[in-house]
This record gives C-alpha cells, sequence and structure tokens, in this order.
C-alpha cells in the first residue's frame, strides 16, 4: 500500500480560535484509494488541491478511515459521501451522547454522518486490507484507532492524535490526552512501538533515533492582516523550508 | 434599559495563502429580558467560546435568540451550544444551504440538517425581535445574508466583511450576487453610525471610517520538538499595528 501525505499537521495554537490543521494521508494499492481523515473546514481547498495534485477528484476516493470524531478529523467528511466511512465502533457509539465536557466531537457528529455509509470498526488489531492493519490508540478521545502500514524500510504508523506531535515523541507523554491521560499514556508507548515511521495528528511525518527527530515533510504558509482600512497590510510567513531553525518570518511590514 | 452589544470575538481581517482563516465576529447583545448571539463562529471557535461566555456570566442555557447572520461554516457551527434559544435564519439562507447541499465552497452538506434539530425559526422580512433591536435584510454575500441593528449600530455580518469593503464601497468576499452585494453594503453603510463588520473590528462610519476596538492575535507553534515553542504575536491597535517574533 503506498501512502502520499497530502497536508502535514501543523501543531500550531492561537488564543482566538484553534487551528485544527491535521495530517491528511492517501493510501493506494491499484484497488482501493483510501482517505486517512478529512480535515477541518479551513483546508477543505487545501485538500480539493492535494488530491487533484494526485490526479484524484473527491468522488474517485472509495474509502475513508476516521481515526476519530473529533471535529477536526471529520469537517470534510461531506465531499465523500459515495464512499465507504471506516469509524471506530467506539466513537461512533459515543458520539450518540457526548460528554458535556468535550469540546472535541460535535454533538452533531452523527448528524454529519447521517446517510452515509458506514463500517464500524471493533476496538482490536485487524488487518482491514493487504498490509494495513488498524491499531487501537484510545485516551485522547474514547475510541481513536490508527493504521500500521506494512512497508520495507520499517512500518509507518498513522497514529492521528494519539501521537499528536513529535514534541510528544520527544517528551515520551501525550500532550492532549484528554479523554482519558492513563489511556493516552499507553497509547502513546503503542504508537510509537508499532513501526519506524511516524504520522502525527497535528505535525509532520518523522522518524526517530535515539530520541532525536528527523522530519519527512516541509511547510510554508503566507498571511495577510489586514490592519488599516486603506489597503495596507502585513505579510507574515510560517515556513520550515529555509533550514534547520525556526524559520519564522515578518515581511513587508 | 437600552440594547448593549459586546464582543464575544472580534473579526480578524486576515488571509492565508492555502487554507481559509475563518476568524469571523461574535457578538453579544443583551436588552430587558432577552439575551441574544448573533453569530457563533466555526467550530474552531468552540471551547474558546465557551469559555468567553462563561467568563462574561452567560450560561449558554438562557441565551433566548441566536441570529445567524447566514450559514457559512464559519458562522453557524456552534449554534447547538445554545440548547433554549430560537435559532433566527433567514428563510432564502435555509432554502439556498438546502438547495446547495454539498456543493456550496462554504457551506457544509449537513449544515441545515444539524440545524433542523434545533428550534429552527426562519424569518423574512425586517422584524423587530427585541426593543430596538431589528434583523436588516442585507443579501448579496449569500442569498439570505441578514444583519441586526441595535439601535444605530450594525452587526453586519458578512455583507460589510471589513472596514476595507466599507472604505472601497463594494465587498470582496462576494459568494453570490455582487450587485446586490454592493447596494446591501450602501445601505449598511447609511443606516448605521457604527459598524461590526464580518471579520474586521466594529468601526464608525463618519465623519470618516476609523476603527473603534483593537484585537490582539497570538499564535504558538514549534518547528523544533526538543525546543521552545515560538510565538507570533499580532496587534492592531491604530497607530501601531504590529506582526513580532521573539528576538524581534
Amino acid at each position: 500500500m503506498q501512502v502520499d501525505l497530502l497536508i502535514p499537521g501543523l501543531p500550531a495554537k492561537a488564543d482566538h480560535f484553534l487551528f485544527g490543521i491535521c495530517s491528511l494521508m492517501l493510501l493506494r494499492d491499484g484497488k482501493r484509494t483510501i482517505l486517512f481523515d478529512t480535515g477541518p473546514y479551513r483546508v477543505r481547498p487545501m485538500l480539493v488541491e492535494a488530491l487533484a495534485a494526485h490526479g484524484l477528484a473527491p468522488e474517485q476516493i472509495d474509502t475513508v478511515f476516521v481515526s476519530h470524531l473529533h471535529w477536526d478529523h471529520i469537517e470534510n467528511i461531506d465531499l465523500f459521501r459515495h464512499a465507504e466511512i471506516l469509524v471506530p465502533r467506539l466513537e461512533f457509539e459515543y458520539a450518540a451522547a457526548i460528554r458535556p465536557s468535550d469540546w472535541g466531537t460535535p454533538p452533531y457528529a452523527r448528524e454529519m454522518l447521517h446517510g452515509m455509509r458506514i463500517a464500524l470498526l471493533d476496538e482490536r488489531e485487524q488487518e482491514i486490507f493487504p498490509g494495513v492493519r488498524t491499531i487501537p490508540l484510545p485516551g485522547h478521545s474514547v475510541g481513536l484507532q490508527g493504521l500500521v502500514v506494512k512497508a520495507e524500510d520499517g512500518d509507518l504508523v498513522l497514529a492521528s492524535d494519539a501521537l499528536w506531535s513529535a514534541r510528544d515523541a520527544v517528551r515520551g507523554h501525550p500532550d492532549v490526552a484528554f479523554f482519558d491521560p492513563e489511556k493516552g499514556r499507553q497509547s502513546l508507548e503503542r504508537a510509537l512501538g508499532a513501526g519506524a515511521v511516524y504520522y502525527p495528528g497535528h505535525d509532520r511525518p518523522f522518524t526517530l533515533r535515539d530520541g532525536r527527530v528527523t522530519y519527512l515533510a516541509q511547510y510554508t504558509y503566507q498571511l495577510r492582516f489586514s490592519f488599516q482600512p486603506d489597503g495596507r497590510d502585513i505579510r507574515t510567513m510560517i515556513s520550515t523550508e529555509d533550514g534547520p531553525q525556526a524559520a519564522l518570518t515578518a515581511g513587508d511590514i | 434599559m437600552s440594547a448593549a452589544i459586546e464582543l464575544l470575538f472580534t473579526g480578524i481581517s486576515a488571509e492565508a495563502d492555502k487554507f481559509l482563516f475563518g476568524a469571523s465576529t461574535v457578538a453579544l447583545v443583551r436588552v430587558a429580558d432577552e439575551l441574544i448571539i448573533f453569530d457563533t463562529g466555526p467550530y474552531a471557535y468552540r471551547p474558546i467560546l465557551q469559555g468567553r461566555l462563561r467568563r462574561a456570566g452567560i450560561d449558554p442555557g438562557a441565551v433566548t435568540k441566536v441570529v445567524l447572520s447566514h450559514l457559512h461554516w464559519d458562522n453557524a457551527a456552534n449554534a447547538d451550544l445554545f440548547s433554549n434559544a430560537d435559532i433566527l435564519v433567514h428563510e432564502r439562507e435555509l432554502n439556498a444551504a438546502e438547495a446547495a447541499s454539498g456543493r456550496d465552497w462554504a457551506i457544509p452538506e449537513y449544515t441545515a440538517r444539524a440545524l433542523r434539530k434545533l428550534h429552527l425559526r426562519p424569518v423574512a422580512g425586517e422584524i423587530e425581535i427585541a426593543a430596538d433591536v431589528r434583523i436588516v435584510e442585507l443579501p448579496g454575500h449569500t442569498p439570505g445574508s441578514i444583519g441586526l441593528i441595535v439601535g444605530r449600530q450594525l452587526l453586519a455580518g458578512d455583507a460589510v466583511g471589513s472596514a476595507k469593503d466599507a472604505v472601497a464601497e463594494r465587498i470582496a468576499s462576494c459568494a453570490g450576487d455582487e450587485e446586490a452585494g454592493t447596494a446591501s453594503l450602501k445601505k449598511a453603510v447609511a443606516i448605521s453610525e457604527i459598524i461590526y463588520p464580518g471579520h474586521d473590528r466594529p468601526f464608525r462610519v463618519r465623519p470618516t471610517i476609523a476603527y473603534i476596538a483593537d484585537y490582539e492575535l497570538r499564535i504558538r507553534l514549534f518547528v523544533d520538538p526538543s525546543g521552545q515553542d515560538e510565538e507570533l504575536h499580532f496587534g492592531a491597535a491604530a497607530a501601531k499595528s504590529f506582526a513580532t517574533w521573539p528576538g524581534n
């Protein structure tokens, strides 16, 4: 099964809104065309463009694997109403009546999925496609599941938010395991032990050697703020492409 | 008691090259025994919105009305938080959302279906919903865009996206009918002393367009997982708009 990164997760937080930009992957083996998570609404144009760059329209995705039912992983599910949607059973059942303190799972998640062709995944490891098995990683949410994809140079672990960022791997502690912190710690360990290349929920894919992270993808985002009604703007950039150091640059101020 | 507008979220006039920013305005109107929420923001606001309501001493269950300026993803995603409120949407907007059913770039297919589970109250015409608080029809950005005029202050939604729109006398983001959008913008400016735009700070209309509020935005991220967070800090204080990084 070939895995392509469509959008790398962005480990950013703001005081005004949640970014929610999570890692989206495309899995293909000539038979199935599978999308791993759908992202928050804010990446909808990026997702459509990334699919097009692989020669695909949303209608050509035949399977969507939903790691869990948080808003930022399912807001674009409606682009794939024709596809088979694989959802962890625990997530789907929980979505019928969420905890009042859970702001991650939309209370209307079931409405979002209404009328779609859904296959529920039990909480166990199982091979769902040749060389692709599920891995239960609860803690961040009630029943999050990832995928482990067999690869010659070491298996790929698509961990979603059980491994929020590479920092979780460095610190050995999950950053956002708010549903069940103890299970979250176990799931982080389980994810890190399941392969050699990691796809975190909100960070770029990476490998780990002696506690050192090597990233396998880059990103650049241009931002423009209009502070004055006369059209004077401030342009800024968030980028990892200018070298090994943090490359956050301001221009045209 | 006259009605008062409090901003829960000040809209931010910002764009990114790839993703949608969606930092829209959310306001609270207190009038007599009514608590009215104008727009609910994108889902990305949710825990922050809940926190700001708590700090404002507002029990979401006590909100009596939610007015949705239109049904785009960054305006209508949190209406369900207000379980006892009437949800006021223009009937043209609701019809358009249902007809679009997944084909509209800014309205998810599930929006209308999720709203139908709430106390949805489609409205038409310019009705008074509380003393001195009236719905204003402002089509163009979408077929059923509405604003809420409170005294001489207008919550405009995206019919006035930003102060820049008011200066240019046309709206930069017009998903629908541009001619209607321009007419609605002119109407908004004509009837208001102060406008709260959909994606910008409130501004005074006369004698010249001038902001009456500022904002600050902080973004934290890291590119080195072994290192510290980087912090980007944006400020809109009129005399000293800025974007800073540590070490700058």
